[in-house]
């Protein structure tokens, strides 16, 4: 695929381009019509929509109405993220769409850059929010707090406001996808419920699984290896999550602070 | 020619002839033809793999590739096996070591296309002592089968405009048979014959008929220009009957059927040819009008068994569209069919095997929920019978999909699709082995697996059934009760189809996983 990418470079610029010179070079992005943006805008919602949010405000993927997106600093860079993806994050190639329509999608999503959304609440005051509901005992950020649940120092990098406020008020809703290659679309943390053979029953989450074996960790933190045929009861809890739901233990003014800090988490930018 | 024979060794002489692989069954110490035999059965006749003794299969070699995405079925003959490494290398090893023996890579062009598959390759045909292998930018090559040497080298078609081959190659008398890839690129589909000896096109049968030929009236305006039909995975082969089975792919553009109104024949379809002349006896077609990518480039299973008292010459195939087909291969009469999988996009097949399709299952503007998925209830990867058992054994993939309709134009070389598919993937969707009875499609057991596979199964002699899985896992079942008895994790992807060979009367199962080739037998 980069082979492809690199045979649309030269097509499409004049010379490898240097920042100074890039200006001077003609910016596909630029040369889109109308016609081209409303067709990304259909490619869009066919194909990054369900990560990105129907209107680009994020989800389970982030939000793209930002003026600068950090794996796309430019129109190259970006045509290279929607074509390739980046797997280390869960984000699939473009394989469906030819060169074109890749631009057609990238004009399309610099111009959601143009109308930015914000979370509207403080995140100063949800820093404090989030030290009084006691999150740093299952999560992890910027070294500090329980390993239970997901590390947060880069989640405002990665989720959409709208799927962070759902991961509080309704985490069985939002589990975060697992980020195994071969595993596209496997909810990590799953909560289980298992019994072995010998009547021992545990709750926990699954960390891996395939069709003989499951890799548990049960809610104190503690690691098991499965055999299934040594287990009588394997129950997957879908649509639930270990965390509770803070939806009643906050405010509405709380939980938009919370939000906002937890959007104000980027990890090294 | 006369001096390097007498000096070859008779253990290292690859000599095939076609008399060998019409009766490929009666050495299965061998793995001739990417199926096993020509009836495709994917059936060894090795039994001293039984489900007393299974548990203790341990992996004897392992060869690894530069690359991962293996999807080779090996051929071995007297101690040699073939592999091709992607994109399209050959190379020999030792059956019994794993240690290569030599290798060929075509010079391919850097920006080679491959549009909507994996730059891959499924394996060598082998015909006296020939190697044959088609290349990613299509080109059909024949190599010396001891050496590796080039003996010929022809184009089959223009990779610019999208043309590829991924798929191993069919070797019967004098002629070796070839498909492509290529339909999400809007090329025009065709099976060809060469001669084995020359590499000269014998004949060539388009997929889509020209203006004027019989079937165009079943596409509108001059979408058959572009109609798709791609036939990018090996055929089977009736001797007695001289017919060529072959599965036929979707047509184009994949999700907007809009430009192309009428059933487009032979989309979607099972063509029988004419092997002498690579004219169409009879055709069926199982999705008429495809509008969900789902091509019939599924194995043809050669089965002759007895329907209402009477032995009946049959093919079945199990069908991307969740369907499992039994026709009479000497007429192509429908005799039957089964889901055999999640569907929810036909209401029934009609009593010619016509589907009655649901309203509002095709792609739209906002998307459209249906089962299965593109990729379909099942695909490229193999089925396997058992004469033992009655039973054909399939891997099933369970998954929906939303899929999406947009405008789109033919350029020459670009993706030629006309919408998108979002897949219900993870612990929405699941897998498995089912054994089917095949005379009627009816399900006799499963056995879950934990996502939709890509691997094909094999059953044997022994009473064992092996299959793969996307987590790595490689497992033997008992062929009558789908009882796991053994599972080795690989530790990458099983995207490919087990073999069995013997070597000293030792049985050997091999299997393609990740980016290695594992070979397992007994201590």
């Amino acid at each position: 695929m980069s082979r492809t990418f690199l045979a649309c470079l030269s097509v499409l610029l004049v010379a490898v381009p240097s920042r100074a010179q890039e200006t001077e070079d003609k910016d596909p992005i630029a040369a889109l019509g109308p016609a081209d943006l409303e067709h990304g805008k259909l490619l869009f919602r066919a194909h990054c929509a369900r990560c990105h949010g129907y209107e680009g405000q994020g989800g389970e993927g982030p939000s793209l109405a930002r003026p600068n997106l950090r794996n796309a600093p430019d129109g190259p860079a970006l045509f290279g993220v929607i074509q390739n993806g980046i797997p280390t994050r869960g984000m699939p190639g473009a394989w469906q769409i030819g060169d074109r329509e890749i631009w057609q999608v990238a004009g399309y999503v610099r111009s959601l850059g143009r109308s930015t959304v914000v979370p509207s609440g403080d995140a100063e005051r949800g820093r404090a929010v989030y030290e009084r509901a006691g999150c740093a005992a299952c999560h992890t950020v910027r070294g500090a707090g329980g390993a239970l649940g997901p590390e947060l120092s880069a989640v405002g990098a990665s989720r959409g406001a709208g799927y962070l406020r759902e991961s509080i008020v309704d985490p069985g809703a939002a589990l975060p996808p697992a980020l195994w290659p071969e595993a596209p679309g496997f909810s990590d943390y799953l909560p289980v419920r298992v019994v072995t053979r010998a009547g021992r029953e545990m709750l926990g989450m699954r960390v891996n699984e395939d069709a003989f074996t499951l890799q548990f960790r049960d809610a104190a933190g503690g690691f098991h290896s499965f055999d299934k045929r040594d287990l009588k009861t394997l129950e997957k809890q879908t649509r639930m999550s270990l965390m509770p739901s803070y939806a009643n233990a906050l405010s509405a003014s709380e939980l938009d602070d919370l939000v906002a800090y937890l959007a104000s988490l980027r990890g090294r930018e | 020619m006369l001096v390097c024979a007498i000096t070859l060794t008779p253990a290292l002489s690859a000599q095939v002839p076609y008399d060998r692989l019409l009766r490929a069954d009666r050495e299965p110490a061998n793995w001739l033809t990417y199926s096993g035999d020509y009836r495709s059965h994917r059936f060894s006749r090795l039994d001293q793999l039984t489900p007393e003794n299974v548990a203790r299969l341990r992996p004897v070699w392992v060869h690894q590739t530069d690359n991962s995405k293996v999807e080779t079925t090996p051929i071995v003959v007297d101690g040699l096996m073939y592999v091709t490494e992607p994109p399209s290398t050959v190379t020999a090893l030792d059956a019994r070591t794993g240690r290569p023996l030599w290798s060929w890579s075509p010079t391919m062009p850097k920006d080679v296309l491959y549009l909507g598959f994996p730059p891959t390759n499924r394996g060598v045909a082998v015909l006296d002592s020939m190697v044959f292998v088609g290349t990613l930018d299509a080109h059909l090559v024949a190599l010396d089968a001891r050496s590796g040497a080039l003996r010929w080298d022809i184009v089959v078609a223009d990779n610019s405009v999208g043309y590829a081959m991924t798929l191993a190659p069919l070797a019967i008398d004098g002629k070796v048979i070839v498909g492509v890839s290529g339909a999400e690129a809007g090329i025009r589909g065709f099976i060809d014959a060469y001669d084995v000896e020359s590499g000269e096109r014998l004949w060539r049968f388009w997929t889509v008929p020209a203006a004027g030929e019989p079937g165009s009236d079943t596409w509108g305006g001059d979408s058959w220009q572009t109609g798709g039909g791609s036939t990018w995975l090996t055929g089977s082969y009736d001797p007695d009957l001289g017919l060529i089975y072959w599965g036929i792919g979707n047509p184009a553009p994949d999700w907007n059927g809009d430009s192309r109104p009428g059933d487009n024949l032979y989309t979607c379809s099972l063509v029988a040819l004419h092997e002498a002349t690579g004219e169409l006896a009879w055709y069926f077609q199982f999705t008429p009008h495809d509008t969900h990518d789902w091509d019939a480039n599924q194995i043809p299973v050669l089965v002759d068994a007895e329907i209402a008292g009477r032995t009946r010459r049959l093919v079945v195939m199990a069908n991307r569209n969740a369907f499992y087909y039994v026709l009479d291969r000497t007429t192509g009469e429908y005799l039957r069919a089964r889901q055999y999988a999640k569907q929810t996009w036909a209401e029934r097949l009609d009593a010619r095997g016509r589907p009655i399709v649901l309203p509002k299952t095709e792609p739209s503007e906002e998307g459209t929920l249906v089962w299965p998925s593109l990729q379909g209830a099942t695909n490229w990867f193999s089925p396997s019978y058992s004469p033992s058992t009655g039973l054909f054994y399939v891997a099933v993939r369970e998954m929906g999909a939303v899929y999406y309709k947009s405008e789109t134009a033919y350029r020459p070389g670009a993706f030629f699709l006309g919408g998108g598919e979002q897949a219900l993937s993870g612990d929405h969707a699941s897998g498995a082995v089912r054994a089917l009875r095949s005379t009627s499609g009816e399900l006799v057991w499963e056995f879950p697996l934990h996502s939709p596979p890509w691997a094909g199964v094999l059953a044997t002699a022994g009473g064992l059934v092996f299959g793969g899985s996307e987590e790595g896992n490689f497992f033997a079942l008992d062929a009558v009760s789908g009882q796991a008895l053994w599972q080795f994790q690989t530790g990458g992807p099983v995207r490919a189809n087990p073999i069995s060979y013997a070597l000293d009367g030792v049985q050997h199962v091999a299997i393609a996983a990740g980016r290695g080739l594992f070979v397992f037998a007994l201590p």
